[in-house]
Parts: structure tokens; sequence; C-alpha cells
């Protein structure tokens, strides 16, 4: 029982060295639901980029020196984006997809991939049956 | 460090109980959840050592159950039995050899696009309808953003915010065993989204604390353990992911919800609703909150649950030790969390704690349009569906069949159809049912086979029935034409013709053969009119014995029925002769 305490005074240690991945994702996901109902919000600020999150989350690893070059170079295509705030939805009703003609659905027909060996050859460790990948914690 | 907790709660005599308490149930539990898997020696041993501990325990923990209410709800995902895959054209076959049905979209290729499986709408809307959801004309895809080797794009196309189906509910009959009853449950979503492949973990090797690099970097020189197999097959299989409300309170409430979904997917043919294949997963979210409260407590999540006994025990146990540390003021204990069902040691395990929500980073998949569906389309759909579980229920209980013969029958939907089209031919109701749910369904579990596989049709089942109902055959004769059929084929009245097995029916030959018997044992008759009725047996056996050839053809007969009809007819004649 005790050992599950001792989980908790391990948290703090572990969001440092970044081994969770995920500690910032509570406030992030509260403001999902909220950035895709309500459609007529104008917010009059975006939040300003946090690039060492950025890359974390897309799995990229940056040094100072390039997320000191990359923070106004993204900070620029989010201001970009941000003159759609701007637009007076008020009146508007809200389209979930920005589309197009028709579904584009295809029929339930199997068709194999001729090409596979090219597949498979381009994976990077590959020992048939199976692609290999190295062991990962955290799924989420 | 989740097995020194436990092993914390196994010391604590008091904790035993309550598994226990529901352990002892669960004999039960094979019989009526149908598709349950064969007990395993483990689980046999497993409820004997519990039960020991029942008897020396008092009531206590029956007492604290009873002060606390468990609140369930469930995640279910449907696996679509689709000849090909959500998004690209790749046959879908359970169990083909690993990574031989891929292609550039499910491999998640740079530049490949994904195209939607029209049929995959198709499940989903009868789904949405069986479910009694209301449905989104309009819906949409969105990306679920997580970095896993089972996803090589490095995210599932899922539906978020508007999903197809949303808002309906499942009606449910409780089993007889754990006292019947007619629940209904919260349906709140159906969405569509594809599965992931399948990770196979290899050795029980170290494992590497380095976080994997991009999914297209992946590289050994990234890192020196490799450790997982992938078989990509599974990769982009449509599923549909059903969510309940949390209306379910106890195990049998929840695993009956998830066996009448199942149902509902075979009956729609949506799905195959396998759990062993992993066609039909069910994720369970479980907190317990003491009777009054209205908020809910702490729910912990448990997974593995392959099975619906499995289920039902695992929710069972999640309450008690959930319970448990209510009463011993050890509420902070219950954390959010995910635990494992251990089939072997019928337990719950901490598999991973939930450290604030993940974050999945959705927005609409720019490589689909949206989902549209016309109302013309919806309607064509809703007068495809076949008759559901729950109508079939209520119109047999209709019919006048038991609750318990309802049950059964529309358990399974080849079962249902076989019984429908025996009655539809005029065949009695009840006898078709306790032919059925008898000898038919006794021959199908000693030979492991369904109903679709014997050789006995429904037409030849009515055929029986009515043959043994005007008195052709008898009842006994009747059984055994049954088994004849349901191995071998072949029709009753041919198999009655065949083995001579007519009911001698016609008195006037009777009479011509009680003729001769009386003729030649005049002293007897004497006898038997003074008085000595007995003698019926003589003169039967006396027909038997002297006529044998004439009448004993077949290898099959029903010496007992003719015994019957000889006395009968020599009754008859005899007091007659009187």
């Amino acid at each position: 029982m005790g050992s599950i305490s001792a989980l908790h005074y391990l948290k703090p240690t572990r969001t440092a060295n970044g081994t969770s991945l995920f500690n910032f994702s509570k406030n992030r996901i509260s403001q999902l639901p909220v950035a895709f109902r309500s459609y007529t919000v104008k917010s009059s600020v975006l939040e300003t980029p946090d690039v060492p999150r950025l890359a974390e989350t897309a799995r990229i690893s940056l040094n100072s020196q390039e997320i000191e070059e990359f923070a106004p170079k993204i900070r620029q295509v989010i201001d970009w984006f941000g003159q759609l705030q701007a637009v007076d939805l008020q009146s508007i009703e809200p389209a979930i997809r920005a589309d197009t003609e028709g579904d584009n659905l295809r029929g339930d027909v199997p068709e194999k991939f001729e090409n596979r060996e090219e597949l498979i050859s381009a994976v990077p460790s590959f020992e048939n049956p199976y692609i290999k990948v190295p062991k990962v914690l955290n799924k989420e | 460090m989740a097995l020194t907790f436990l092993r914390g709660i196994q010391l604590n005599p008091s904790m035993l109980y309550p598994s226990s308490y529901f352990a002892r149930k669960h004999g039960v539990l094979y019989c009526c959840m149908r598709n349950a898997q064969t007990q395993t020696a483990t689980q046999e041993k497993e409820q004997t050592k519990l039960k020991v501990s029942t008897q020396s325990q008092p009531k206590a923990v029956d007492k604290f159950l009873k002060d606390f209410e468990a609140v369930i709800g469930i995640e279910t995902h449907v696996q679509l039995s689709t000849l090909t895959k959500a998004f690209c054209s790749c046959p879908y076959n359970y169990g083909s050899p690993p990574n031989t049905s891929v292609c550039p979209v499910c491999m998640g290729l740079p530049g490949a696009l994904p195209v939607l499986n029209s049929k995959v709408i198709e499940c989903a809307v009868r789904v949405g309808l069986a479910l009694n959801c209301k449905l989104s004309l309009n819906s949409k895809f969105d990306r679920k953003q997580y970095f896993y080797p089972d996803l090589p794009k490095g995210y599932q196309i899922s539906q978020f915010d508007v999903p197809i189906a949303s808002g309906g509910y499942l009606d449910v009959d409780l089993p007889l065993e754990y006292g019947g009853g007619h629940r209904k449950f919260g349906i709140t979503r159906v969405h569509m989204e594809e599965d992931a492949g399948k990770l196979l973990h290899t050795d029980g090797g170290s494992y590497s604390q380095e976080r994997a690099p991009s999914h297209l970097n992946i590289h050994a020189s990234h890192c020196n353990v490799m450790a997982i197999d992938v078989d990509l097959n599974r990769a982009g299989v449509p599923l549909l992911e059903i969510v309940s409300e949390p209306d379910m309170r106890t195990g049998i409430e929840a695993a009956e919800y998830a066996a009448e979904l199942q149902r509902l997917v075979r009956y729609l043919g949506v799905g195959n609703g396998n759990m062993q294949e992993g066609s039909l997963r069910c994720d369970v979210n479980i907190s317990v909150r003491p009777i009054g409260q209205l908020e809910f407590g702490t729910k912990v999540e448990i997974k593995n649950l392959n099975s619906f006994s499995s289920m039902s025990r695992a929710i069972d146990y999640e309450i008690s030790r959930q319970v448990e540390l209510h009463n011993q003021g050890q509420i902070d204990q219950i954390v959010q969390e995910t635990r494992l069902w251990e089939e072997g040691a019928q337990k719950t395990v901490t598999m991973r704690k939930k450290e604030g929500l993940a974050d999945y980073r959705y927005f609409p998949e720019p490589d689909l349009p949206g989902v549209t569906l016309t109302e013309e389309y919806v309607d064509s759909i809703r007068e495809s569906l076949p008759e559901l579980p729950e109508d079939k229920r209520r119109r047999y209980e209709k019919m006048g069949l038991s609750m318990q013969d309802v049950l059964f029958l529309a358990n399974d939907i080849n079962i249902a159809d076989f019984f429908d089209t025996t009655t539809a031919g005029g065949a009695d109701i009840k006898l078709a049912a306790n032919w059925i749910m008898g000898d038919i369904a006794a021959y199908m579990k000693n030979e492991k086979v369904t109903i679709n596989e014997i050789k006995l049709t429904p037409q030849e089942l009515g055929e029986l029935i009515a043959s043994i109902k005007d008195e052709t055959i008898s009842g006994k004769i009747g059984k055994e034409i049954l088994f004849e059929l349901i191995a071998k084929g072949g029709t009753v009245k041919g198999l009655i013709k065949e083995k001579d097995l007519v009911q001698i029916v016609d008195t006037a030959e009777i009479e011509k053969m009680v003729d001769k018997v009386i003729a030649d044992s005049p002293k007897q008759l004497e006898q038997y009119r003074g008085g000595k009725t007995k003698l019926q047996g003589y003169f039967a056996g006396q027909r038997l014995a002297t006529d044998e050839e004439s009448i004993l053809t077949g290898d099959n007969l029903d010496i007992t029925n003719k015994w019957k009809h000889l006395i009968r007819a020599f009754r008859s004649f005899a007091d007659h002769q009187n």
C-alpha cells in the first residue's frame, strides 16, 4: 500500500525528466470540445506556441538553438491563421467540414496490394514475418 | 508495486470474503452465458478454495456491499466483418500470416490517402438504428493523435465531437438464474474508427527508456533493444465504438449488456462478435459510491476481459476491492487507473496510472470528406433491419413460450431462425421448442457443432413433430429418427418407410392377428373370460412368439408400442366377444 503513495512522490520527478509525456494535457483536453463546438465564439488572442511542447508531441528533438529559431516562425504561421478569428460568424450556421463534391466512397471489394515486397523492403527492421520496433513506454 | 499491494489484500482475511461472495455464484454463470468459454481447472480450484472461507466468514461484507452502489459504464469495440479495411481495399481475414494484408494506406506511408469503405457507414447506421440512436446526418472523421507502433500513421482516424449515432438505449433481459428481469441501458454514442495493428511482446528482456523516434524514423540505431513484433494486418480494420451510459450496477448486468450487444451485431450481420478473436472488446469503467451519494466515486478502467464470465467476475472483484477500501477509510487508495483482469489469479491488477487525460489533439481529418447520410438512405436501412433480439424475445413471449425457452431460442440468431422456420411450417410451438432445446441442443453440445452444421432441416423437424402428433410414429421412434436425421439427413417419411416404423393402426389387420392367437389358445381364452385379465400379456406374447417373422421386420422396432396396440386390440376384441 505504501508503494502507491510512493508513486505519488515519484510523479514530479517523472515529469521533470520528461518520461511522462502528457502532464500538460489536462488543460488542453478541456479546451478542445469548446474549441470545436462554439463556432461563433471569437477569441481575440491565440496561445503563444510552446515550441518544446510541440516538438515533444511531434516526437522531434530540438536543441535550444533550434527552439529559438523556430519559435518566431511558428508564431508567424499562427498569427496568419489568427486572421480568421476576426471573421464574424455570429449569423453563420457551423459547417463541420469545408467540402466538396460528394462522399467519395468505395465499395467493399477486396484488392490485394501488388507490390508488397517493396513495402516490406522499405521497413527499417523486418524479421519475417514481423516488423520489429523498439519497446516503447507510455502508450498514450 | 501492484503485486505488493494485492498481497496486502490477500493477507487481510476480511478481503477474502467479498471475492468469495461473488465467486459462489459463478458456477451458474456458465449456464446462462452460453458463449462463455469452458471453465479452467484454475478457476475451479480458486472457487473451491474461496468457498471454504465463505463458510467461516460472518455476513459483514454482505452488509458493506449493501451500503454501496457500483456505477458501471462500458466501452465496446465491435470489429466489422467487412471484406476490406476501413480506408483501403486490403482484404482482412483473421489469422492471415502477419503483414500480408498491407498497403501504403494502412502502413501509413507518406502521400497515401484513405478512401472510406461504404459498408462501414452502412454497418454504423444499422447498429445506430438498432440501438435506438439519433443519427447525425452530417458527421465527420477526426484524427486522434497518439504515438505507438500499432498505428504507423501516428494517429487513428476516429470520430470525436460528432459521432454518427448518439443517445440510444439497449433492452436487456437478465438471465433467470439471477432472478431475471428487464433492464434498459442508455447508449451514449456510436462512432466509426479504425483498428490498430497487433503488437507481440516477444521477450522479457530489458526495455529501452529512450522514446521511439517518429514512425518514419523507427530504426535499430535509435534503440538497441528491439523487443516488439508488429503485425499490421489488423491496422485499418473498421471498428464501431459503442459507449454506454453508466447505467449498470452489477457484474451480471454488465455481462448481459455485453452479451446483448454481441447478439445484436450477430443478428445485424455486421460482425462476428467473437470475444476470443478480439472482434468484440469490452473495457469497463467502474466506480463505487455510498448509496444516496449523488456524485460518482473515482473510476477505474478494467481491460483484458475476453469472455462474459470474466467480465462479470472482474467487476464483482473490483466492486468488493473498492468497497473494502471505502470501509477501511482508504478511499484515497482508489485512484484513476487502468487495471488488468488476470484470469489465472482471478483479480485485477494495476496496469497504468492515469496522470491526467491523454492529449490526443483531435482535429478534423483533412484527408477525408464529411459523412453525409440522406433520410432516404437511413429509411432504406431501417426497412432492411432484421427482427432484433429484443423484438424476437417479446414475440416468443407472446407465443406462449416460457422465459427460459425465450432466452434460449433468441440467444443465437441461427437457432432462432431454425425455430422460426420450423414453426412457420405449422409445427406445434412448444413441441418445436422442446425438441430444439432438448435433443438437438444436446447433440450440438456433444458433437460441438452449430445448428447450421447438423443435417436435420427445420422442415423435417416439423414433419417429425406432425408424425408423432398424428400417431404415425411414437415419441420413442421419433427420437431415434431425429438422431438419424441430425447425423445423416434424409426425410422423416423416407426413414419411416425404409425402416418400416409405422405404428400398426390398421385394426382389421390386428384383429386378424388376434383371431389367430385366440383360435390357437382356446383354454387361455376361457380363463380370460373367467376373470384372469392378466392373460392379456399372454396373448400378446403368444402373438409375438408365433408370428414373429411377419411382424418383427426391421431392426429398430418399437416393440413396446406393438404390445400396447395388441393388448388394446385384444381387450376390445375379447370384451366384444363377451
